[in-house]
């Protein structure tokens, strides 16, 4: 998921008293109007700086033609899905096009909610004109759900400043585990608070630990059972506790952001976290550069990836509505460049092989990744089936458990929750 | 006189009214629509919700299973926040009260505001601060013990200073409410009882005991259930300043409650949990007042 900071989860606590009655509260669906101009209603999550950012695509694409007008409505990220689901529960007042993460997809696609894309797509939207690895984040059994707008992997951030006091290059950050754990070693200094790379022990491991699980080749669903204790996990899980206890390269009992605060303070060096960081990093005073995340496993490369994607409720049936759609789905994936500016790296190949494109210091770095993206396994729920996962490497990370028996013990109760 | 009565009472009713329709409104109908909820399967994003009976809380009361474990262990972590924090807000409320009373007035309005004004923060800003303060490698507060010489204390990520951690916030944070109702309480108390005492001979204690507590009992009473129930409805803090961590173990039961509603959609089992907390609530509160009531009988003479 797309949690940006501390400040913009907090607001989900207002979702348990919001309980009954937050739709209803949008009225733009006026069913097409006059005839001629097709009203498209668009919901969005970016309630961040992304926002402004969907919204020129939105202006530009309305002004561009007569025929389609698009509605774009902000719905708070910590609200989003409720929003969604209660307006679709109530099969009224839902939109006609939405943006959907990928690991969403899946949950909503099982209840029959989705569109189907396929007879839309080959005729007006043309695959070929988007990275294939983004088309795996809307596929669910063979069936494609979406039109993919970007891929958010994981990123790796360095502090040049801290790289250049002990000694390092500040163009070369590392590539691989053997670097990695050389260069951390040598940004160590702990006498004086200076860490190569503080752990992080909660959020964002959701990215961190099964990029290292896919490097290492291993899976964390495998054929629908769930493998969280696989040798390629536990490897996965003692290398990261192997960085705080035996090389000592990060703090120990690094609480929720606490390597984030070290990050910003210039106490730790090196530090991995969505693309969605940029805009804060770049507010803050720390002299950082961004490259693809290390090969830190042993078998591949890989990483962990999250994606926004276009999707049509399957209560959308108008002919005439489908194509409105589709003629804005097009000018986006051509027009993207907007996007990109927002930090994010669009899938399609008009914008992120463009020249504009790869002037940009960070999106660049988001789109080599493009080739290797590994999604959240394509079940229901991955979210709470992959809490019981996190509290073991919470605890592993801490120094109270060891990771063979931690992973198991989340494996068995992640089990229990599959049913 | 009789219809100068019905008028009356109709007076009183109009009256009372706008809390009324608030009340059904807002409580009873949710309330009855939750234990509705609570006998189906109730998928928030499928359009069949069959009703199963009784078999969401069945589901929950059957050990090994998930909803067992998340209720359970939720549960337990919410009685232990409960059990840390009601005492603390009741004697630190009480104790703040009496100190800012016996100020000065003309600084008095000044210190009743600054220990109110937390009050008034909302809990994301509560916890970032305190995630400031307590953080292990770059907290105030473990910068301030290591110029003393002193160890740091991992205060969010190892028991029991993970506790520790989120009663001082949410003391901190609450602490003006129980204070604001003391001083009003405290001020209630008639002045003529004290100097009566004094006449007596009576010491400072000796007066807080046999005057100023039995006084303000019923308001006791009243601070003591209204914390309880604002301390098992716990949320934020954990949720911010812990995740839960280390592990499960200051997990909540209204992460569970807010998981299961919401991000698997099961709203039948959500509403079952939120009923039987609300049981456990109203049975805990309840046995607060019968207990307080008990006790009232020996000491009547205040009445």
């Amino acid at each position: 998921m797309f949690k940006k900071s501390l400040l913009s989860m907090a607001t989900v606590i207002g979702i348990a008293a919001a309980l009954a009655g937050c739709s209803n509260s949008d009225g733009e669906n006026e069913s097409a109007d006059s005839g001629s101009t097709q009203t498209v209603s668009f919901w969005a999550p970016f309630s961040g700086p992304d926002g402004p950012k969907m919204k020129e695509i939105v202006d530009e694409f309305n002004s561009s033609q007569e025929d389609v007008k698009v509605n774009l409505q902000i719905v708070p990220q910590s609200e989003y899905y409720t929003t969604i689901d209660l307006s679709l529960n109530g099969q009224e007042d839902s939109p006609d096009l939405m943006i959907m993460h990928g690991d969403q997809i899946a949950t909503y696609a099982n209840q029959n909610i989705l569109k189907d894309m396929e007879p839309i797509l080959g005729d007006t939207i043309n695959k070929e004109d988007y990275h294939p690895t983004a088309w795996n984040g809307v596929e669910v059994d063979g069936a494609l759900y979406g039109v993919p707008l970007d891929i958010h992997p994981l990123m790796f951030y360095y502090n040049k400043d801290m790289f250049e006091a002990a000694g390092l290059d500040p163009e070369a950050p590392p590539t691989n585990r053997e670097e990695f754990v050389e260069m951390a070693k040598q940004l160590t200094n702990a006498e004086n608070g200076e860490w190569g790379y503080a752990v992080p022990t909660l959020w964002p491991q959701q990215f961190i630990f099964p990029t290292i699980v896919y490097q290492n080749g291993g899976e964390l669903i495998s054929d629908g059972k769930v493998n969280y204790a696989s040798d390629e996990a536990v490897e996965a899980l003692q290398f990261q506790s192997d960085l705080i206890f035996e090389h000592k390269v990060s703090p120990e009992n690094v609480q929720q952001d606490g390597e984030l605060t070290l990050f910003l303070q210039g106490k730790s060096a090196m530090h991995m976290n969505g693309p969605w960081m940029l805009n804060q990093f770049e507010e803050s005073n720390i002299n950082f550069g961004v490259a693809p995340v290390p090969q830190l496993g042993t078998e591949q490369d890989a990483v962990f990836a999250n994606s926004h994607n276009f999707v049509i409720p399957e209560t959308v049936q108008d002919e005439a509505k489908i194509e409105a759609i589709t003629t804005f789905l097009n000018f986006a994936g051509e027009n993207g460049q907007a996007w990109a500016e927002s930090g994010q790296a669009p899938v399609s190949k008009a914008v992120y092989e463009s020249d504009e494109f790869n002037e940009m210091t960070q999106q660049p770095q988001v789109a080599k990744q493009f080739d290797y993206a590994q999604f959240a396994p394509a079940v229901e729920n991955w979210g709470p089936l992959s809490d019981p996962l996190y509290s073991a490497v919470n605890e592993v990370l801490l120094g109270s458990m060891e990771p063979q028996e931690a992973l198991e013990q989340a494996q068995e109760e992640a089990k229990s929750r599959l049913q | 006189m009789k219809s100068k009565s019905k008028l009356s009472a109709f007076t009183s009713f109009l009256f009372v009214l706008p809390y009324l329709v608030m009340f059904i409104l807002f409580l009873v109908a949710p309330l009855i629509y939750g234990i509705y909820i609570s006998f189906h399967d109730w998928n928030l994003i499928s359009p069949i919700r069959p009703f199963v009976g009784f078999e969401n809380y069945t589901q929950i009361f059957t050990s090994g299973t998930s909803e067992n474990k998340i209720f359970l262990n939720g549960l337990t972590n919410t009685l232990q926040f409960v059990v840390y924090s009601v005492p603390l807000l009741v004697v630190i409320g009480l104790l703040l009260a009496m100190l800012v009373n016996s100020l000065p007035s003309k600084i008095r309005g000044f210190f009743r505001t600054a220990y109110f004004l937390p009050y008034a923060i909302s809990v994301s800003i509560i916890a970032v601060l305190w995630l400031w303060i307590l953080d292990t490698n770059s907290g105030l507060m473990n910068n301030a013990l290591q110029a003393l010489g002193l160890n740091a204390i991992p205060w969010l990520t190892k028991l029991p200073y993970a506790w520790i951690s989120i009663v001082i916030a949410t003391v901190w944070w609450t602490i003006g409410f129980n204070m604001i109702i003391f001083i009003n309480a405290l001020n209630e108390v008639p002045e003529e009882m004290y100097e009566a005492a004094d006449i007596d001979g009576a010491t400072g204690f000796q007066k807080f005991i046999h005057i100023t507590l039995p006084s303000i009992r019923p308001i006791m009473i009243f601070v003591i259930i209204t914390s309880t129930i604002a301390s098992f409805n716990v949320y934020g803090q954990p949720y911010l300043m812990t995740g839960g961590g280390p592990g499960d173990s200051t997990e909540v039961l209204l992460m569970g409650i807010v998981q299961q509603a919401f991000q698997l959609r099961q709203m039948g089992v959500a509403s079952a949990m939120a009923m039987l907390m609300s049981l456990i609530m109203i049975s805990i509160s309840v046995g607060q007042f019968l207990l307080s009531r008990g006790k009232k009988g020996r000491g009547n003479e205040h009445a």
